[in-house]
């Protein structure tokens, strides 16, 4: 096999990192929305909290997914 | 004694109305609407900005033109494909199966951050004129913001900068203010219309002059 187990290993480490900063980062989102909403009110803010949180979701779901199957 | 001449009645278009006693029938100049996502709306109905105070009328609600939107869009585009297209070129296939399957999630993760990103520089970049102020407010990225104001009757300068095919096609242009406010110069970047905003600025500074004269000053 071209990459040994340990290479994986390092490489999962790696993944699960870039992807529970990613996690932070979407929390950010969810909070600078948040914070943007508070300031000017147009219209959809609903869907756009919306997408906010759906996006954090995906960011959580892809780190569990990660754990699992890595 | 007869009329020597009596002139016909004609339909003369009359130019938006500049200064800030709202017009009864703004809807007939196309700039009034109730769209969300639009870049230009005299007299907005429905959007709340904290900044202003109880007493103040928003006049104008700017945002960048959505012609301005087609760069990221088409990247959007080519970031959703691009995991299909590089099935033909397998440069990850090297990579244990459960290894690609997190990238490409990890693919369509950073491609909805970027998206999303995009798409809320725009929606909160926006540009406020109320009959006492303007407001600046620019979404940088998602952890820095601005928000700059400045009183009408400190603009000192308005400048409109229009040039090249796309903006003029499409009628949009950066509109420069010197202010002798703390912040010395706001810039509404590619807005529609630059002309009429210029022109209801000049209303609104006139405006406001003679608020002063009159001693009516808020």
């Amino acid at each position: 096999m071209f990459l040994n187990i340990t290479t994986l290993l390092i490489a999962k480490i790696f993944a699960l990192i870039g992807l529970g900063i990613y996690v932070v980062f979407a929390l950010v989102i969810v909070k600078q929305v948040g914070l943007m909403i508070a300031t000017i009110e147009v219209g959809p803010e609903f869907w756009i909290k919306l997408i906010a949180y759906a996006h954090l979701l995906f960011a959580i779901f892809v780190f569990v997914a990660a754990i699992i199957v890595l | 004694m007869p009329d020597v001449f009596v002139s016909e009645t004609k339909n003369i278009e009359i130019n938006p109305p500049s200064g800030h006693s709202k017009p009864k029938n703004i809807e007939k100049y196309g700039l009034h609407n109730h769209n969300p996502l639009s870049s230009y709306c005299y007299y907005p109905d429905e959007i709340k900005f904290v900044a202003k105070d109880s007493k103040e009328k928003i006049i104008l609600f700017l945002r960048r033109h959505p012609i301005t939107n087609v760069g990221w869009i088409l990247v959007s585009i080519l970031m959703v494909l691009a995991p299909m297209v590089l099935d033909r070129f397998p440069i990850i296939a090297f990579l244990p199966e459960n290894f690609q399957f997190i990238a490409v999630l990890g693919w369509y993760l950073i491609t909805i951050a970027y998206t999303f990103e995009s798409f809320l520089d725009w929606f909160f970049s926006v540009y406020v004129i109320t009959d006492e102020r303007i407001f600046d407010v620019d979404f940088v990225n998602l952890i820095y913001r601005e928000i700059s104001e400045a009183n009408i009757d400190q603009i000192q300068d308005v400048t409109v900068a229009m040039g090249g095919v796309v903006r003029t096609i499409f009628n949009y242009g950066d509109i420069l203010l010197q202010t002798a406010s703390e912040v010395p110069r706001i810039e509404f970047e590619a807005v529609p219309h630059p002309d009429q905003v210029a022109k209801i600025l000049r209303g609104l500074r006139v405006e406001e002059e003679q608020e002063k004269i009159e001693g009516r000053v808020r």
